[in-house]
């Protein structure tokens, strides 16, 4: 049974991978450079979905996660000259042995402290990396990977490979996650959620299980830095900011923390919300400071609205309401 | 055929051939991006929001203010010009996509002033304007690599780079603090790492040296800085880091009754800043300070006196400070590029009006431009000031003593540059 809904995730999940590949064709270099953040952040939600929402551990640092993925990238390629495709599994190797680490603390700690942990690793990971030579300062890595095959064309820009490469990437990831969560290790991880008790009353080691959430999201979160990493061709202190850790928290409330489902909306949302700012505050004429803080404000808004309207995410929402109109009937 | 039809037919083939020339043709006249008859538009990218906004936020009002005036002098060439601005958040991702969102949907003409380093080697990086023949006009950063041509051969650097600043100030330090014990209190980054490289070549030796790192000034770690530098006797104290840690040094300083001669960085000297962050710009009193624009209060400055009228009708009630400065003297230069290009600029004809004309631009700076066909850089170098207890910063008896150098292993010398007058109005001629 679970190895039939499981190749009917795959069928799935390369569907869209089709249609992907279709859009990208067909848009300009901006949308297709939107598409490479929406799959940066679909990454990098869902690994903080499995570590928040499934196992119920509290991250409010999860950009830290992410440097140390783009910043093990860049260094593979740079210093150790690691061929590109192998970069990436440097970063989820390398960023998962460091959430082992944390995952070990994190397992004497919960609630308010672990989350006060979290935080000040975000804080501090980008510091530190402007501490050692070897991760170049404020300037940060070059991280090349490269011009696209010649064989796709001369037209084939280089956005439209590195959408390629992160849309498999978050494809890719995330029907590994929704597999993961669906084994009995997602549902070991539900159950210490709802009463951690109860799980270790029923023979689950809590310890254990809370180390093996962080490790594989901590996975997961590199792969995400390292795409953040190519997208932008650099990784510096700058480019994993406090704020980064915020808006995968928020995009993670707005896709629903217990849903993966939602993912892809909390990502759009986080990619949408400036320039959909911009153009109201265009359209109506706003002044400067208005059009600036909009996106912010909008964005908090729905974050409160979600939070009042749908606290489990619009997909749960809307599967209850199905639920619960089934029901009725 | 008869005569008359095959005339007919030659008449037509004639004028469909002329057509057909005239038709293709107007493709080779079309404009250039960013260019229509009426108006030329360039984009910015900056932080409006987040931390690091504080006073670089003012920038593209000083731009916009300068442009409005004048454009409603009759622009360039009948053309006005235009800023279209994007709030980066100071992140390198979100400078990424606004800078394309500049490029392919607001279809600028050229990138001016983006601001931060990180962000501008992520945009060289990612976006390649280099590539894709964008100029990127006059980047807000002191990082020398900017003036680098084969690695950014569309960037143009305006601002003295951090490790003139360094060579200079050293100069000024054996001219002026000779046999004093000194200290130095700089930001453990490459921006640091660019100073300690100029004091070196300076032949500057500190007695005693405390780095921070980039994000860890406050209270909890002032307290340690001075208390080094007090106990390694430091007489004169060379600040070389960013305002807040600017802010948190010398207010912990005279908490501690440690009172040297403090000699700031241009980055870390910025009053603005200071006073919007809730601290006296009184903290700042008769340290040392360097600018290579003339100072703000100088309302004897032509520049300083026509900027400042021109932004406080555009603004009213936002001060004139050192950004405001910049940004309508990086405006008035860019105006007169604009002009320099010819009556249809072009992407290439602008740089190449740079390339060729840029050293003699008019410009507020009391620095020379140094731009030509070889060199990216543009001013490269400063006069030396005190603060006031207002926060002004005011060049000693009134006089500007203007040093320039290079990045590399220059001397450093007093300039005997004598800007010259403002063109008419300000307006580029």
């Amino acid at each position: 049974m679970h190895k039939v809904k499981s190749s009917s995730h795959l069928r799935t999940f390369i569907f869209i991978g089709f249609i992907l590949f279709l859009i990208s064709n067909r848009v300009d270099e901006l949308r297709v450079y939107q598409g490479i953040q929406v799959a940066v952040y679909v990454v990098g939600i869902s690994s903080l979905i499995l570590l928040t929402g499934y196992s119920g551990q509290v991250s409010l640092g999860h950009g830290a996660l992410l440097a140390i993925g783009g910043y093990s990238a860049a260094v593979a390629k740079n210093i150790y000259q690691i061929p590109t495709p192998l970069t990436f599994v440097v970063a989820v190797l390398i960023t998962a042995f460091a959430g082992a680490i944390l995952g070990i603390a994190a397992a004497r700690l919960s609630g308010p402290y672990l989350a006060g942990t979290t935080l000040t690793l975000a804080i501090a990971i980008p510091s530190i990396a402007n501490q050692f030579k070897v991760f170049g300062g404020e300037q940060g890595l070059l991280f090349d990977v490269g011009f696209p095959p010649l064989s796709l064309g001369e037209d084939f820009t280089q956005y439209k490979w590195f959408f390629w490469i992160a849309a498999a990437c978050a494809l890719i990831s995330t029907w590994f996650v929704k597999n993961i969560l669906g084994s009995r290790y997602g549902r070991t991880w539900r159950a210490i959620r709802s009463n951690d008790v109860a799980a270790e009353l029923s023979g689950i080691s809590i310890a254990r299980s809370k180390i093996l959430a962080f490790t594989i999201s901590a996975g997961v979160a590199g792969l995400a830095g390292a795409l953040l990493a190519m997208s932008i061709s650099t990784v510096s202190p700058s480019a994993f900011p406090l704020a980064l850790s915020f808006s995968l928290l928020t995009g993670a409330v707005l896709s629903g923390l217990s849903t993966l489902s939602g993912v892809i909306i909390g990502s759009v949302i986080l990619v949408a919300i400036p320039e959909l700012a911009d153009v109201v505050a265009h359209r109506i004429g706003s002044s400067e400071a208005v059009v600036t803080n909009l996106p912010g404000f909008m964005v908090s808004a729905l974050l409160i609205l979600t939070i009042l309207l749908a606290p489990n995410g619009p997909v749960e929402q809307m599967r209850a309401h199905k639920a619960h109109k089934a029901h009725k009937t | 055929m008869d005569r008359k039809n095959r005339a007919k037919l030659i008449t037509a083939s004639a004028v469909i051939a002329m057509a057909s020339l005239v038709l293709s043709a107007i493709p080779a006249q079309a404009r250039e991006v960013g260019v229509s008859a009426t108006e030329i538009k360039f984009g910015m990218t900056v932080p409006m929001t987040g931390s690091a906004s504080l006073g670089y936020n003012k920038i593209p009002g000083a731009v916009k203010a300068y442009f409005d005036y004048l454009n409603e002098n009759g622009g360039v060439n009948g053309r006005n010009l235009k800023l279209v601005v994007k709030d980066d958040r100071y992140v390198p991702m979100e400078a990424i996509s606004k800078t394309l969102e500049l490029i392919l949907k607001d279809k600028v003409m050229a990138l001016l002033a983006p601001l931060g380093t990180s962000n501008n080697i992520a945009i060289a990086s990612s976006v390649n304007p280099g590539r894709r023949g964008i100029p990127v006009l006059f980047v807000n950063t002191g990082f020398s690599g900017f003036a680098n041509q084969k690695k950014y051969p569309t960037t143009y650097a305006i601002l003295p780079s951090y490790i003139m600043e360094a060579k200079i100030m050293g100069a000024y330090i054996k001219e002026n603090f000779a046999g004093k014990k000194l200290g130095l209190l700089y930001q453990d980054d490459d921006f640091g790492s660019d100073a300690l490289a100029g004091f070196k070549q300076a032949g500057i030796e500190f007695a005693v040296k405390v780095p921070y790192a980039s994000g860890s000034q406050g209270t909890a770690t002032a307290p340690g800085w001075i208390t080094k530098l007090q106990a390694g006797g430091a007489e004169v104290v060379v600040l070389f880091g960013v305002t807040t840690a600017s802010i948190f040094a010398l207010s912990v300083a005279a908490a501690l009754k440690f009172a040297p001669q403090w000699i700031l960085g241009s980055v870390g000297g910025d009053a603005t800043t200071i006073k919007l962050a809730g601290v006296p710009a009184g903290i700042l009193f008769n340290a040392v300070g360097s600018s290579f624009a003339p100072a703000t209060t100088d309302t004897t400055d032509e520049y300083v006196k026509l900027f400042s009228e021109i932004y406080a009708k555009a603004v009213p009630g936002s001060a004139f400070d050192n950004n405001v400065m910049v940004g309508m003297n990086t405006a008035f230069i860019t105006a007169q590029a604009v002009k320099a290009a010819g009556a249809n600029p072009t992407r290439k004809s602008l740089m190449a009006a740079i390339n060729a004309k840029g050293a003699n631009f008019a410009s507020a700076g009391l620095v020379p431009l140094n731009f030509s066909s070889t060199s990216r850089v543009g001013y490269n170098g400063f006069w030396f000031g005190k603060y006031s207890s207002a926060g002004d910063l005011k060049p000693v008896d009134g006089k500007y003593v203007v040093y320039t150098t290079d990045s590399g292993a220059g001397a450093v010398v007093k300039s005997t540059y004598k800007r010259p007058a403002m063109p008419a109005k300000g307006l580029p001629n």
